[in-house]
């Protein structure tokens, strides 16, 4: 019994059901009210959103999760398979490449998981020298807007300066498109500015908890890609 | 400039089953996309007209190490499906207006450059595995197959490697590596529909029609990716 339903969650064929009824999940998502264009699910924490929507609109993002659980659980259970199997055979790089790249889409996936529980997003418009102040009691100032003109009227670049209070004093930095400021493990982005008839800016304020595990999965995705593609060529 | 354009897409299309008109085809293509470049300051990449061109050279050039493999060599077929494919999408960009204006800030960044660029090498590698599916599913020859999985690899770690540079942009550009926008959800069901197939082929040799077929399929998801989202359906992530 253990050993059969062991055999059935490490099977390729289960693996490729699953991708697939990702793959439908998704591209149901995309057409329904909560993945379009519009939908306030870019606005909250994923989970924040799950526990809100209706069930009409969130039905695929739920189903989502769950066949997303099980590839995981499948992804891990084939690559110890494949390692016990083929450990006798074959070079250790040829061996390993896949492995590594299925623990980067892991990393990926728990750091979505991470961003969609603990998560931050805030957005709101400040007058020039208007102080913001931060979930955990962190304030920032926001002064010197500046827009340079572009020749469409709209900016060809802008900026404003923050300062944020820190236990060892006042530490001033500039903000423009691109270029955000980290402050206590928020990211202050600058989003649009007006200089004209009052100086005002729009920042948004976030926080990303899985953003530095979604990078370390994209590199060991990207390093086991780059090995695959190296020892299968010729092949 | 857009002679150029018509000339490339002439090449392709009457002269592409030899391979040395193929390469000027290709050639006068990437001057223009040279020109464009010199006087936009930039790479080309953005509005329908500068992105499908830029999708036709990816396919002139991406479809050339092929054009010189060993399986294709003596087969006019490869050369002018493909030549036909540049032209097609070549010809496409030819009635849209060339946006010249100035990149908004956002976009001013190496790392857009760089996901928009590899997605078009990932896409145009997936144009030449469906080429190569058919060329399969009609000649039966096992290493059409095994270029197609070169390609479709290839373009899988071009298209992952997009996905990357997107990622470390928004969170730079957004505040987040995840946007849940149309041009995601597909984004993402092209890397997974891609996943699928290089897996669906370690089932065994029984299943080289369905990855043939899996193959062409896979590039009506990269066209939908690419074109049907920014037509089709309302998102702020387009062309």
């Amino acid at each position: 019994m253990f050993r059969t339903t062991y055999n059935h969650l490490a099977s390729l064929s289960l693996g490729l059901w699953l991708m697939g009824g990702v793959i439908f999940l998704l591209a149901v998502g995309s057409f329904t009210g909560g993945g379009a264009e519009g939908s306030s699910i870019n606005d909250v924490p994923l989970f924040a959103w799950l526990g809100s929507a209706p069930l009409g609109q969130s039905w695929w993002l739920w189903g989502t999760i769950v066949l997303l659980a099980f590839l995981a659980l499948n992804t891990v259970l084939c690559s110890i398979e494949s390692l016990r199997l083929k450990y006798q055979r074959g070079t250790l790089l040829r061996l390993i490449a896949p492995q590594v790249m299925h623990l980067g889409f892991l990393l990926i996936v728990l750091a979505h998981l991470v961003s969609a529980y603990g998560g931050f997003k805030g957005a709101g418009g400040v007058m020039e020298g208007e102080t913001i102040g931060l979930p955990g009691g962190g304030r920032v100032q926001v002064a010197n807007i500046q827009a340079e003109p572009g020749p469409m009227g709209m900016p060809s670049d802008y900026s404003a300066s923050v300062s944020m209070w820190e236990a060892g004093g006042v530490r001033t930095a500039t903000v423009r498109p691109n270029h955000p400021v980290f402050y206590r493990g928020f990211g202050i982005y600058l989003k649009q500015v007006e200089v004209f008839p009052v100086r005002g800016a729009f920042i948004e304020v976030h926080r990303e908890p899985g953003a530095g595990l979604a990078l370390a999965g994209a590199l060991l995705f990207t390093v086991g890609n780059i090995v695959l593609l190296a020892v299968r060529r010729g092949r | 400039m857009k002679l150029l354009l018509i000339a490339s897409a002439a090449l392709y299309l009457f002269g592409s089953f030899k391979r040395p008109l193929f390469c000027a085809g290709l050639l006068a293509e990437l001057v223009y996309l040279a020109l464009r470049g010199a006087a936009l300051g930039r790479l080309p990449l953005v509005g329908p007209q500068d992105t499908l061109v830029f999708f036709s050279a990816s396919i002139g050039l991406m479809a050339v190490p092929f054009l010189f493999s060993r399986a294709l060599a003596g087969s006019d077929r490869f050369s002018w499906g493909g030549g036909s494919m540049a032209a097609l999408f070549a010809l496409l960009a030819l009635p849209f207006p060339t946006l010249n204006m100035p990149l908004p800030p956002v976009l001013r960044t190496y790392w857009f450059e760089l996901h928009v660029a590899l997605a078009f090498f990932a896409y145009a590698l997936f144009g030449i595995g469906a080429l190569l599916g058919a060329l399969f599913l009609a000649r039966r020859e096992k290493a059409l197959l095994d270029l197609q999985y070169r390609s479709a690899l290839v373009g899988y770690s071009f298209f992952s490697a997009s996905m990357v540079s997107g990622g470390i942009w928004g969170y730079y550009a957004w505040g987040t590596y995840w946007l849940w926008t149309p041009k995601e959800f597909w984004t993402s069901i092209l890397w997974l529909y891609y996943s699928l197939y290089l897996h669906v082929r370690l089932k065994g040799v029984q299943w080289e029609r369905a990855v043939a077929w899996a193959g062409i399929a896979g590039f009506g998801v990269a066209l939908f990716t690419y074109l049907g989202v920014s037509i089709l359906m309302r998102s702020s992530h387009s062309f």
